[in-house]
């Protein structure tokens, strides 16, 4: 992959030259970048195999969810109490943080307040240096994903190994690619791939065979599981009370790393906070049942800061890492609802543009509903401009979310706020400023009708508009228009129905 | 990099000078009605428990006596052609006395007690043997709690997994199971409590199902009594 | 009972027989229909845009509109444009009570077409008949919003000769979405495809729905890749002259 280049100082906006930019490993196009999401989905709507894979992975995982929430009669209840459990969190934030460090110390555990990735990483590669660590197991974590944790310890630590222990992560990473949705990561990889990655890997041809490629991961995880100086995890669920970190899977990868290596360094988002250790029997069935369809996953595990007098294993030593990043930002404001997701996956399963585009498309390491909402609040709308508007607002992730988080009205809200901030464009700005003028004035508006009707008759051919060049092209590429009616119904009124 | 006041103080000024305050609660039905689910009332927890764990992949087995959850591991042992079996160091499986007939019938066996290198006899074992702590009907779940003598890595590293449990220390659902820990006093909790749920799995390749990805795929529960 | 009728700007300028069904079914039910001819537009498509300045200023004529005409209730053969009023004005307004009351109050009285015909008049049998093999397209917002799904499914299955068919993925959103389906044409094209894949499986011969936004979005794609379905709103269905025609 080429160096991206380094833009130096913007003489315009007087804005200082970017961060640099390392040797970016991820497949082209994958950096967020305005404008970008049309042509990654053109690309991605235009591939028969990706989309047979989402279709499989979302159809199943849908049926999955509904089954086993229907079996479930307090379902809607536990919704409303989700909602109401965040929002309390929310409201209260500063304190329950404050709660759970302390729980977390008195237990003999390390707590460390990280603004932003920066601080992450800072922290994980010096606790890393000063133990001597060369290699790192690291289960699942949306979290480290969106600061770049392992591409940026092993850049600025040098002698570091990062090896992410969820099978589909793991192919990820060593494919050099990013996962493409929250709980099945390399839904876009085919069989095909997947066993071209793991024969490079393993120095071998492996056959294409599910058993055969899998039992090839586990012995070879197997080896870094026991071999790793510190465990990193991230945390599905916080518990203010007692200090609890709670961590899902099916593999068992996230008990692995964190009862082996005898450090453990848990990255917590500080939105995964719930109060009471109560509440967790609201969370961790919603978490599963609408996640992955299942009741409960294989392993649901509790940490309650390093392990106790006369055990001999479990970590020696606990890092409660609890980070900001950006959402501090949306507490108190229309948008703090956001926070309260339980990244379930639900919301992209149902969402019908994810089901045509797939997760790499958004280019982010949040896709779908919820990454088409966070990623502009996180990152600022610069970086994700069409985002927002990578949506019908059917509402479909509404009604799937567990948490009931609106997100179909948000991220309208989101569009109104780039018209506040003047990103919506002068094309825009006239446009609507027009469209708010004529239908103000009926006057105006039976004008704009009859000139229509004028002005489309060159355009017409058998009924329909032709497809020309232009603002209209963009239906007319692929679908037919119809014209305007020879008589308004208005019209029709007026003449006697 | 904020120090710990500072984090949290501008954490505080944003909920205290916060305008909105979300009121919306979910208000629409979800999920389709017509889809069938499972609710059925849980009227015999053992069997539940067995019909749970053994629709996930997992054998459960009821049995009478600790003379036959005996038999049964001494049976596991042989099928798998096991040459170590790793167990916990607690009261209930030193009473059920299996060592001895294991060792009899060629099988290494290590308790979990001052281990020179748990890794490596983890590492090794072709068998873990464990209790359980509670157990919950409705998801066919081992509530297994850490702490002296209960290595966690013993239910997790080796590919066989049997558990013997007392069949009253059955739950029948997971809010139940919760509030054992839900005392309120941080002190009361161990370390580890881990909700183990069948065999583990992943179905990252293509959703197929692979079963024994990191942890045990042949899991065995034994429920005495 | 005297009704307001809200037509949509498109139903207005592209589909005015919509309007013109609707009109003749009410009118059998014994329900007496004015048309408020200062009506434009609700401003939806400048809220969908984020304008909410703008759809305010439109929505604010609105209610000027149909709070000036006397009427038991305000009907509209389109979810969407029901749901803009009826939900979507109240949080638009949120921050101005004087115009959040109002719409609140207006609100009570907007119904989607066949939510009145069904909920109001409690009709749900209109002695149509029409030949054919139909699936019905709920729009999201009458779906999700106004939770009108039952109503349109049951008065179309008392229709004689009518066979309603069950489609797959028959949730799932159609792909019009207002200016998505020019702001981002490959996913919205994409997902007219899927729905079109959903129909041609299921063997129907007509597509019905009570969203002519999502007809015209549908039936653009069912023409450009050469399908004869026949495509009707709900009213033209339920318009026993209409029928006659059809």
């Amino acid at each position: 992959m080429p160096k991206t280049e380094r833009p130096g100082e913007n003489v315009e906006t007087g804005k200082p030259a970017r961060k640099r930019e390392t040797e970016d490993h991820r497949p082209e196009g994958l950096r967020s970048r305005v404008e970008g999401f049309n042509d990654r989905a053109r690309k991605a709507v235009a591939d028969e195999q990706l989309h047979d894979s989402i279709e499989l992975f979302t159809h199943k995982s849908v049926a999955g969810r509904n089954a086993v929430l229907n079996a479930l009669p307090e379902a809607p209840e536990l919704r409303e109490r989700a909602y109401r459990i965040k929002q309390e969190t929310m409201a209260n934030l500063d304190r329950y943080l404050e709660q759970m460090a302390d729980a977390i110390e008195a237990r003999g555990g390390n707590v460390f307040f990280a603004g932003d990735g920066e601080d992450v990483v800072s922290y994980i590669g010096d606790l890393a240096q000063r133990k001597g660590a060369k290699v790192i197991t690291k289960s699942k974590s949306m979290a480290t994903e969106e600061i770049e944790l392992n591409r940026r310890l092993e850049e600025d630590y040098a002698g570091l190994e990062i090896v992410e222990t969820d099978l589909g992560e793991w192919i990820a990473q060593l494919a050099g690619d990013t996962p493409s949705h929250i709980v099945g990561p390399i839904l876009h990889m085919n069989r095909r791939r997947i066993t071209e990655v793991l024969s490079r890997t393993a120095g071998e041809g492996l056959p294409p065979d599910v058993e055969a490629l899998g039992s090839f991961a586990r012995r070879r995880l197997r080896e870094k599981f026991l071999t790793a100086d510190i465990g990193i995890t991230g945390a599905n669920f916080g518990v203010a009370e007692t200090g609890t970190v709670v961590t899902v899977t099916n593999e068992g990868n996230a008990r692995l790393v964190t009862s082996v290596p005898p450090v453990h360094v848990v990255v917590m988002g500080i939105e995964k906070l719930v109060p009471r250790f109560t509440d967790l029997s609201v969370f961790v069935r919603l978490l599963a049942r609408s996640g992955t369809g299942q009741k409960l996953t294989v392993y649901t595990n509790f940490i309650t800061g390093p392990r106790a007098a006369g055990e001999l294993d479990g970590a020696e030593e606990l890092h409660l890492i609890l980070m900001d990043n950006g959402r501090s930002k949306l507490l108190g404001t229309e948008f703090e609802e956001a926070l309260y997701c339980i990244r379930c996956g639900a919301c992209l399963n149902v969402c019908p543009v994810y089901r045509q585009t797939g997760g790499h498309a958004y280019g982010s390491t949040y896709s779908g509903p919820i990454g088409a909402v966070i990623t502009p609040l996180l990152k600022g709308h610069e970086e994700a401009k069409d985002l927002p508007h990578a949506s019908s607002l059917c509402g479909a992730c509404w009604e799937a979310c567990p948490v009931g988080i609106p997100l179909h009205d948000l991220l309208l809200k989101l569009r109104n706020q780039q018209v506040e901030e003047g990103l919506a464009g002068k094309a825009q700005e006239i446009a609507f400023k027009g469209f708010e003028s004529t239908m103000k004035r009926p006057a105006l508006y039976n004008i704009s009708s009859r000139a229509g009707r004028l002005a489309q008759k060159p355009l017409l051919r058998d009924d329909s508009v032709r497809p020309l060049p232009g603002p209209l092209s963009a239906w007319t590429d692929s679908r037919d228009l119809p014209p305007l009616a020879e008589k308004p119904f208005r019209e029709l009124w007026k003449e006697g129905i | 990099m904020p120090g710990r006041a500072e984090f949290l103080q501008s954490i505080r000024h944003r909920t205290q000078a916060g305008r909105y305050k979300p009121t919306n609660a979910p208000d629409v039905a979800w999920t389709k009605k017509e889809e069938p689910g499972d609710d059925r009332p849980i009227e015999d927890p053992p069997a539940r428990f067995i019909e749970e764990l053994e629709a996930l992949g997992g054998h459960g087995e009821r049995v009478e006596s600790l003379d036959e959850a005996r038999e049964y591991v001494l049976e596991l042992a042989r099928e798998r052609k096991a040459k170590l079996l790793l167990r916990w160091d607690v009261d209930e499986l030193d009473a059920l006395a299996v060592d001895a007939p294991l060792r009899e019938a060629g099988v290494e066996v290590a308790v979990w007690w001052d281990l020179a290198d748990f890794r490596e006899i983890a590492g090794r074992a072709d068998i873990g043997l464990s209790t359980a702590a509670w157990a919950i009907a409705e998801t066919g779940t081992l509530v297994l709690e850490g702490g002296s003598g209960k290595g966690r890595t013993v239910t997790l590293l080796p590919p066989t997994y049997v558990a013997v449990v007392p069949v009253d220390r059955i739950l029948l659902t997971v809010p139940e199971a919760i509030e054992k820990y839900a005392g309120g006093e941080a002190g009361v909790l161990p370390a580890n409590v881990c909700f183990h749920t069948g065999p583990s799995r992943s179905g990252d390749i293509e959703m197929s199902l692979f079963v024994g990805m990191h942890g045990p795929g042949d899991v065995h529960v034994v429920l005495v009594g | 009972m005297r009704v307001a009728l809200f037509v949509p700007c498109y139903v207005d300028q592209i589909n005015p027989q919509v309007g013109v069904s609707v009109v003749r079914v009410l009118r059998r039910l014994g329900v007496e229909v004015i048309y408020p001819e200062g009506q434009t537009c609700c401003g939806q498509p400048a809220f969908n845009s984020g304008f909410f300045d703008e759809a305010r200023a439109v929505g604010r004529r609105f209610l000027d509109v149909f709070e000036g005409e006397r009427s038991d209730y305000i009907v509209c053969p389109s979810g969407s444009c029901t749901t803009m009023v009826s939900h979507y004005y109240p949080f638009i307004f949120g921050d101005l009570p004087v115009e959040r009351e109002r719409s609140e109050v207006l609100a009570e009285r907007v119904r989607e077409f066949s939510d009145f015909v069904v909920n109001v008049m409690g009709v749900k049998d209109l002695g149509v008949r029409r030949e054919g093999k139909a699936v019905f397209h709920c729009g999201c917002h009458q779906r999700r919003e106004l939770g009108v799904l039952e109503e349109p499914r049951g008065l179309l299955s008392n229709v004689g000769g009518l066979d309603l068919l069950d489609w797959e993925n028959e949730e799932l959103c159609c792909g019009f979405g207002g200016t998505f389906a020019v702001k981002m044409p490959d996913v919205s094209t994409a997902m007219a495809d899927e729905k079109i894949k959903a129909l041609d499986k299921s063997g129907a011969d007509t597509l019905i729905s009570g969203d002519s936004s999502c007809l015209m979005h549908l039936e653009g794609r069912l023409r450009r890749t050469g399908h004869n379905t026949r495509v009707l709103h709900l009213a033209q269905v339920l318009d026993a002259e209409d029928g006659k025609a059809g």
